[in-house]
């Protein structure tokens, strides 16, 4: 791209002039004269030539073409910047997905969704996506979850997502099964009993053992057959078991040393870190949040310094750990009706500052297990 | 531009042209200017001198080979 300058000279050499420019093949493009002032248009390139002529001074006037282009850019470019900014900050906007909403009644499917859409990269704070991402998503989650998903629609409402899903509902079409037993699964002592199908053969207190009938699909009267179901219920029995357990003896406490530094934390989906370096080697913290624009959160938070301090477990406190350790354990397998029942320490010993234990515990647990039966094999 | 001229000089490949109009003089294929005044403007072409003589003579354009001169034009002269 060419560019032009305007050079002002004194008139009264411009005849000696224009001939040393066609000496020196300076072309010159346009020329005026305006007040014992000679004006004429040249190349940039040719200026420096132009400066070298002894005879004449010559002085810019104006800038044209790419020269003028960068020092209008130049002159104004902090209002470019601001709105190549705002443009930038408008188009990344316009682009930004802020929230994504799963429309469903279904807490199980909306939570699914959710973590799928989110491995799909469709989540909150991020770019949105175009229309054939979009469709290619939607193909790979119903593929995903066949049994589960019927159709999804995921429209985009300003800067929001909202995905609308159908559930698929599939009729259950397990076989009814005819003819079966309860039988146990494992020892123990009935304590309780709820049955809506079949004969009890057992009641409560009663000691059975694994493999034991509980309750029978088969009703008889007068020790003839008259009707083969399939039993139902639950059988809750006492069971035992022997659990083992160790925890050290020794552990750390953080003890506060009574300073404490602020610092602003900065949180969204690709960044969470401090602004500030912390200043405390070791530390708990508070957290508040104060800001939150766009998903962009700032928390003031609260450093604590602490040191730690290597404390001991005295025999009876690291006894109550390990006992508590092995009934949580138990409790967390536990369903609704079942129940801790009893429990004692069998052996205890301390070794290499650990403690192991072992615990016996009686569970109230429920046994039965659906055994189907074959008719004919039954009446031989 | 540069397709544009090749094309031009393709098309209209003379060795030199003199253009004359009321108040401007066009000349194409000077190799030297001898005298550049405003009353009388001496060019040196391949073969001859062209004298053009008048008032208030202005260049206005001036390349390599080429001149666009304005003003009152009153004789013109070719010199072998």
């Amino acid at each position: 791209m060419n560019s032009f300058l305007w050079i002002e000279i004194d008139a009264k050499q411009k005849s000696r002039f224009l001939l040393k420019c066609f000496k020196c093949k300076i072309p010159i493009y346009e020329t005026y004269e305006e007040k014992n002032c000679f004006f004429f248009r040249i190349l940039d390139k040719d200026y420096a030539k132009i400066k070298k002529f002894w005879f004449i001074k010559a002085k810019v006037k104006e800038e044209t073409g790419f020269l003028k282009i960068k020092k209008e850019i130049l002159h104004h470019h902090i209002f470019l910047i601001a709105l190549l900014l705002g443009i930038f900050f408008l188009f990344f906007l316009s682009h930004m997905i802020v929230d994504v909403k799963v429309v469903h009644s279904n807490k199980e499917i909306r939570e699914l969704l959710e973590a799928a859409l989110q491995e799909k990269g469709i989540k909150k704070n991020s770019l949105r996506k175009s229309y054939e991402e979009i469709e290619q998503i939607k193909k790979e989650i119903l593929n995903q979850y066949p049994s589960k998903l019927e159709w999804i629609e995921i429209e985009r409402t300003g800067m929001k997502y909202i995905v609308r899903v159908e559930e698929r509902k599939i009729e259950n079409k397990e076989e009814e099964k005819t003819s079966c037993h309860i039988v146990a699964t494992k020892d123990g002592i009935i304590k309780d009993l709820i049955y809506s199908k079949g004969v009890s053969l057992v009641k409560v207190n009663d000691v059975v053992k694994k493999g034991d009938i509980l309750i029978s699909g088969i009703i008889k009267k007068d020790e003839e057959e008259r009707n083969i179901v399939c039993a139902s219920g639950n059988v809750f029995a006492e069971v035992w078991y022997q659990v083992s357990a160790s925890v050290p003896m020794e552990y750390e406490e953080l003890i506060k040393t009574g300073k404490k530094r602020y610092n602003i934390r900065f949180q969204n989906s690709y960044y969470d870190d401090f602004i500030f370096k912390s200043r405390l080697n070791q530390y708990v913290e508070e957290k508040k949040e104060f800001l939150n624009v766009l998903g962009q959160r700032f928390f003031l938070v609260t450093q604590y310094e602490v040191r730690s301090e290597k404390k001991k477990y005295t025999e009876s406190e690291a006894l109550e750990r390990a006992l508590n350790e092995v009934l949580e354990k138990i409790n967390s397998t536990l369903s609704e009706k079942e129940e801790i029942i009893d429990k004692k320490v069998l052996k205890k010993e301390i070794n290499n500052s650990t403690m192991n234990i072992e615990v016996f515990v009686a569970l109230k647990e429920s046994i039965g297990e659906v055994q189907e039966f074959v008719k004919e094999m039954e009446n031989e | 531009m540069h397709l544009y001229k090749t094309m031009k000089n393709f098309l209209f490949d003379q060795e030199y042209f003199i253009d004359i109009w009321e108040d401007y003089i066009h000349v194409f294929g000077i190799i030297d200017i001898e005298l550049l005044e405003e009353y009388k403007i001496i060019l040196v072409l391949e073969k001859f001198s062209f004298i053009i003589e008048g008032l208030q003579f202005r260049v206005l354009k001036l390349t390599k080979n080429e001149i666009l001169v304005q003003g009152v034009l009153e004789k013109v002269m070719v010199k072998r």
